[in-house]
């Protein structure tokens, strides 16, 4: 340590020894410090422009600690300034320091100092060394650093650009993106690219253009993957060398002088590029050990492997393969390309390929170079390659050897597959199936098909060609010629090598068209029309199900399948079947005799809606109902099972459902309770796919007018028809009405002096009598006046008077009338009479009476009551009155007229046979006659008077003119009815 | 008149159909070239607006005082010239920038180099029509076939050289377009001087 020393006790000339003192301590502790930190002495630099390392070593005795100082020269820019502890080298006995810069080290000069440090101790600056850049005036091109470079996927890479000398800086470009700059120099101007991808095969350029936009320079970057590799292994196919197998993981994106390096047990190598990320690498002799390394200018990878030879064989593929081929068998040959595997055990596989299907044989024996493959088919075209491994410490399969082709010889085909449609009658056709080629079995020529009666030994045989497969056949000729009950079909195939078995069907010739069993709905599944069947356990006869379009009913192209014994289902599936298509399964037996129908089926592969609506829609107006009335749809047409149909009513456009009918027979549906109006009514069908499009008809509901016209026509027409019957009754009892109603006159007597003033009256009886009514001016018609009184016939047969006269005109005067005769006395056979028959006859009793104004003809009047014609006629048959003498006729002025009145209600009013003495004369009943005076009045009460109802003259002394006169107004009924009983008249 | 016929055949008919044949292929190169420097640029990223100074190919300079023989014998060391630096290009370029997937550049580029090859060789048959058979085949001396050493700059030789190969094909079609009226001229000169003969005669 530096020390100052003072000495107080020295004289005057001992301040000048004190200043010198001070003097020397002073300098002897500056002495002292510079001793301690050394300046460091001869730095040099080293570069590492690759890894743009800069290395700086010094000597600086035993000092540690050092400042370094890096600035760029030219801008006197401050790159790196720290303190650092560095260690002297053992080996060099120097001081020795790295530092990485970010830019390349070309692209400007940088000045280098250092310093000893000590705590806040610092020793001088060393020399400045300068490491040279590229931007130097000297060098005056343009210049691009680093130049090209190979950088990892996501590197940051600064890359810097020395301007022309003269040219100004203008930007610098990666790809095409302009980069930030920075100016590390007049000249140099760096950027920095930060993670970087992968960029094309050719590199991603840098350029660096001038302030002209031309470009002054350029670098190439490639930025790819360090090397991957994977699966490393290594196998033998010679039993003597070696080949290595590996995996390249990933594309290291890196080509040609950059791309990977290989070393394998020491032997280096490269592989062209390639896409196939497998790699191999052949290698002479066979190494236990191996070991491969993977290098590229981003790093290595190494992988290794062990193994004994006999432990990795792989069999190369056979060679030369040929073939020894026959019907159903062939021999393959091959050939080794090594001798070694002459006594090598070995396994083969042989893949044999047939119309597409390939199946593989496996066959062992050492050194293996022929095999024998079986069951094959004759004429069938085959393609087999082979390949092997080891048998014992099997590695892995070899290679596949060249496919070989061959094809196996032919034999006589097999029996065709035959069956027969019937038609109705004897027609029909004999179908049978293509023989495949595996069938055929070679070049087929054609088919033979001979239909033949065992028993009558009738045949008949045709040749067809190979692509017929159906023949029609009539058997009528052999059903008639034939006492057989059964034809025979046979078919056989013939090919190159000659002709097949034959198949045969026995065709029964007594047709029957009953169909023994009902029909069954066969379901579709994914497999297809699952049918099953009762089956005998008895039985061993197989099964044909035959099937076919059910709409087709003649020669239909019908397709079958053979069921064997014991089977009771099958899934019929055909690439025929159709949606909306309904097809016909026939399950037959077969045996020796001739196919027995057992069941049949029906069924949809897809049911669809009908496609078309129900036939001929009709709407019918039923009083106030409307009756829809419809055909069935069509079988084509329906497309599924019709389930029922549905009603609609529409209004507008929309739809009413009015009822479902879920009978799928009904044909008719009523509507009713409608109104007025116009309807439109839809049906629709459905099935389990749903309704069809629906037919539609129309109707107008009016009101229902015609149906009382045809009451009131019915009406009128009855009332007609009981006319008729009663004329007709009337026409067949025209005797008995005659004589009830029209007796023969008896010849009057005349007991007395008959004269009168007048001439006398000469009367004839008429052959019938008819009332005349006479109508005189001078009668009343107020009074109670009576005009006629039924007068009694005299019938032979003694029957009474049966039918009564009516008139509805004068029920007054009758009334009056019966007053009158009602005095006579009531015979007692009437009173039972019913009070019908008790009116009917008071009615008829009042009919007599009536004549006032009318003619006697027309009012007659028949009573239809049979009841009253009976007990009024037949009862009365009474013996007295049959037996009252040919004088029977009884005039009415016989009867009394009662002075009181006995009502209406009297049931006789006919007159009672009694025991008359004789006709008496209408002139009498003017005594009887409540008004007599006078001649006029006689004659005015002769219209009044008791007439008989078949008298057709009045006995009087005038007025005839009048009485004919009178009975012109007669009306033409009364006219007809008297022609037809004068015409009746025996 | 037949010798006449059969030299009219076999000579001037010929150069001429070889003329537009030429015309044609350097037509079609053309295209080629323009979609190959297209393909280029933008592979390299590079602008439309690259300034490529200075020649590679190098022949006699133009004169409008060259013969027919003359003109076609330059225009062919160019073209010879042109496809051996477009060779040594393709080589170049795979051998140090190739390697991974072929794409439409490298396609492009092969069909460059083979249509430049047959035009090359019209115009040999042009040039030897031309009389000029005879004289030594052009030589390929002095053209800087290595190449840079960067590969950037490698990449901007060959685009210089695919730009070279584009201007003279351009020349190529001038050359050849004007080629028939001299050759009808140069017919015409011969008849004349025959015909003359034929008069004196």
């Amino acid at each position: 340590m530096p020390h100052l020393s003072v000495n107080p006790s020295s004289k005057p000339n001992c301040s000048t020894v004190w200043l010198i003192s001070v003097l020397l301590g002073l300098l002897a502790v500056h002495t002292n410090a510079n001793d301690v930190l050394t300046v460091p002495q001869q730095v040099s630099l080293s570069t590492n422009m690759d890894s743009q390392q800069l290395s700086i070593s010094w000597l600086a005795g035993a000092a540690t600690t050092f400042d370094l100082m890096i600035l760029r020269t030219e801008l006197n820019e401050s790159v790196f300034y720290e303190t650092v502890s560095v260690m002297v080298s053992q080996l060099s006995g120097r001081h020795e320091w790295n530092w990485t810069s970010v830019e390349p080290l070309q692209c400007t000069s940088l000045s280098i100092k250092i310093r000893s440090r000590e705590g806040q101790s610092t020793s001088e600056w060393s020399n400045t060394e300068i490491l040279q850049g590229s931007d130097l005036p000297s060098e005056e091109k343009c210049q691009m650093f680093p130049p090209d470079r190979v950088v990892p996927v996501g590197a940051n890479t600064t890359f810097c650009c020395i301007v022309k000398e003269g040219k100004q800086f203008g930007t610098i470009n990666y790809g095409n993106t302009v980069m930030n700059t920075t100016r590390l120099s007049r000249r140099s101007y760096a950027t920095t690219v930060v993670n970087q991808g992968l960029s094309g095969s050719s590199g991603t350029n840098l350029v660096c253009y001038n302030s002209f936009k031309e470009i002054e320079i350029g670098a190439v970057v490639f930025v790819g993957y360090p090397p991957l590799p994977s699966d490393f292994l290594c196998e033998t196919h010679d039993l003597t060398s070696a080949v290595c197998l590996w995996n390249e993981r990933r594309n290291t994106n890196l080509y040609k002088t950059r791309g990977s390096r290989y070393m394998l047990n020491n032997r280096t190598f490269t592989l062209s590029w390639s896409r196939n990320p497998k790699k191999e690498y052949r290698v002479d002799h066979w190494e236990v050990n191996w070991t491969l390394v993977v290098v590229n200018p981003l790093g290595q990878y190494s992988l290794t492997d062990s193994a004994e030879l006999s432990h990795r064989v792989t069999p190369v593929a056979p060679e030369n393969l040929t073939s020894v081929a026959h019907a159903t068998n062939a021999t393959v040959l091959w050939q080794w390309k090594y001798d070694g595997y002459s006594s090598l055990a070995l396994v083969c596989q042989v893949e044999l390929t047939s119309q597409g299907y390939k199946t593989n044989h496996t066959f062992s024996g050492v050194g293996l170079r022929a095999v024998v493959l079986p069951d094959l088919y004759p004429y069938e075209d085959y393609s087999v390659q082979v390949r092997c491994g080891a048998q014992q410490n099997f590695w892995k399969w070899g290679s596949w050897s060249e496919t070989m082709s061959f094809k196996t010889s032919s034999i006589v085909p097999e029996a065709p597959d035959m069956w027969v449609w019937m038609n109705k009658d004897y027609t029909g056709q004999v179908i049978w199936k293509p023989l495949t080629g595996r069938q055929s079995r070679g070049l087929m020529t054609g088919y033979e098909v001979t239909l033949w009666s065992p028993g009558e030994s009738l045949q008949h045989t045709e040749i067809l060609p190979p692509d017929t497969f159906a023949v029609p056949v009539n058997l009528t000729q052999m059903a008639t010629a034939s006492s057989d009950n059964m034809v025979m079909a046979t078919v056989t195939a013939k090919n190159t090598e000659g002709v097949s078995l034959p198949a045969s069907v026995l065709i029964p010739l007594r047709l029957t068209d009953a169909d023994p069993r009902a029909v069954s709905q066969a379901v579709y599944t994914d497999s297809g029309f699952s049918l099953f069947w009762q089956s005998d356990v008895n039985t061993t006869c197989s099964y044909v199900i035959e099937w076919h379009n059910a709409s087709c009913k003649w020669n239909c192209p019908v397709d079958w399948i053979k069921v064997a014994p014991g089977n009771t289902n099958v899934s019929i599936e055909s690439a025929n079947f159709q949606p909306g298509v309904r097809y016909n399964f026939s399950l037959y037996s077969s045996s020796s005799e001739a196919p027995e129908l057992l069941q049949r089926w029906q069924g949809y592969m897809q049911e669809l809606v009908p496609s078309s609506p129900v036939l001929s829609l009709l709407t019918t107006q039923e009083d106030s109902d409307i009756l829809l009335t419809w055909g069935q749809i069509p079988l084509v047409s329906r497309r599924g099972f019709l389930l029922g149909y549905n009603i609609y009513i529409s209004s507008g456009s929309q739809l009413t459902l009015l009822a479902n009918l879920s009978d799928p027979g009904s044909r008719s549906y009523t509507v009713n309770g409608l109104s007025e109006g116009s309807y439109k009514f839809t049906v629709k069908a459905y099935t389990s796919a749903g309704e069809d499009t629906g037919a539609t008809a129309s109707i107008m509901l009016e009101p229902f007018t015609d149906w009382l016209i045809l009451e009131i026509l019915a009406s009128l027409g009855v009332t007609a028809l009981f006319l008729v019957i009663v004329t007709f009754l009337c026409y067949k009892k025209r005797k008995w009405v005659k004589k009830a109603f029209y007796p023969d006159i008896p010849e009057p007597k005349l007991p007395g002096d008959w004269s009168r003033s007048q001439a006398p009256l000469d009367v004839k009886p008429p052959h019938h009598s008819l009332v005349h009514m006479v109508e005189r001016p001078e009668w009343d018609s107020s009074k109670e006046a009576l005009v006629v009184i039924p007068e009694e016939d005299e019938d032979e047969d003694g029957q009474g008077i049966g039918d009564e006269l009516v008139d509805t005109d004068e029920p007054t005067s009758l009334r009056y009338y019966n007053q009158v005769v009602d005095e006579r006395p009531i015979r007692p056979r009437y009173p039972d009479s019913s009070d019908s028959s008790a009116s009917s006859l008071d009615s008829a009793r009042t009919d007599v009476t009536y004549t006032g104004i009318q003619t006697s003809g027309s009012s007659f009047v028949f009573q239809l009551d049979p009841q009253g014609s009976s007990e009024g006629h037949q009862p009365q048959a009474d013996p007295s009155f049959c037996a009252g003498g040919g004088g029977g006729y009884r005039p009415q002025m016989q009867s009394r007229v009662p002075s009181d009145d006995t009502g209406p209600a009297s049931p006789n009013p006919f007159p009672e046979p009694q025991a008359a003495s004789g006709y008496k004369p209408q002139s009498s009943w003017q005594m009887d006659s409540p008004v007599d005076d006078g001649e006029g009045r006689s004659r005015a009460s002769s219209l009044g008077s008791p007439t008989s109802i078949a008298s057709t003259q009045f006995l009087l002394p005038d007025g005839e003119d009048h009485t004919e006169e009178k009975r012109q107004p007669s009306s033409s009924a009364a006219t007809w009815l008297t022609n037809l009983l004068s015409s009746t008249k025996p | 008149m037949a010798a006449r016929r059969t030299r009219g055949m076999t000579g001037p008919d010929v150069s001429r159909s070889t003329v537009a044949r030429a015309a044609s292929i350097a037509e079609q190169l053309r295209y080629e070239c323009s979609i190959l420097l297209e393909l280029y640029r933008e592979k390299e990223s590079f602008t439309a607006d690259v300034l490529v100074d200075g020649r590679l190919v190098s022949v006699a300079p133009p004169s409008s005082q060259l013969a027919t023989r003359d003109k076609l014998w330059r225009l062919h060391s160019a073209l010879m010239q042109c496809r051996s630096l477009l060779e040594r290009a393709i080589a170049r370029e795979e051998e140090e920038l190739g390697g991974g997937k072929k794409g439409d550049y490298e396609t492009q580029r092969k069909m460059v180099k083979d249509r430049l090859s047959y035009l090359l060789i019209c115009t040999g048959e042009l040039l030897k029509t031309a009389g000029g058979a005879a004289l030594l085949t052009p030589s390929l001396e002095g053209l800087e076939l290595d190449g840079p050493t960067t590969l950037f700059e490698l990449k901007l030789w060959v685009y210089r050289i695919f730009k070279e190969v584009d201007y003279w094909t351009k020349t190529a079609i001038t050359t050849l377009e004007a080629l028939p009226s001299v050759i009808a001229k140069e017919r015409v000169m011969p008849s004349r001087v025959r015909t003359t003969r034929s008069t004196r005669r």
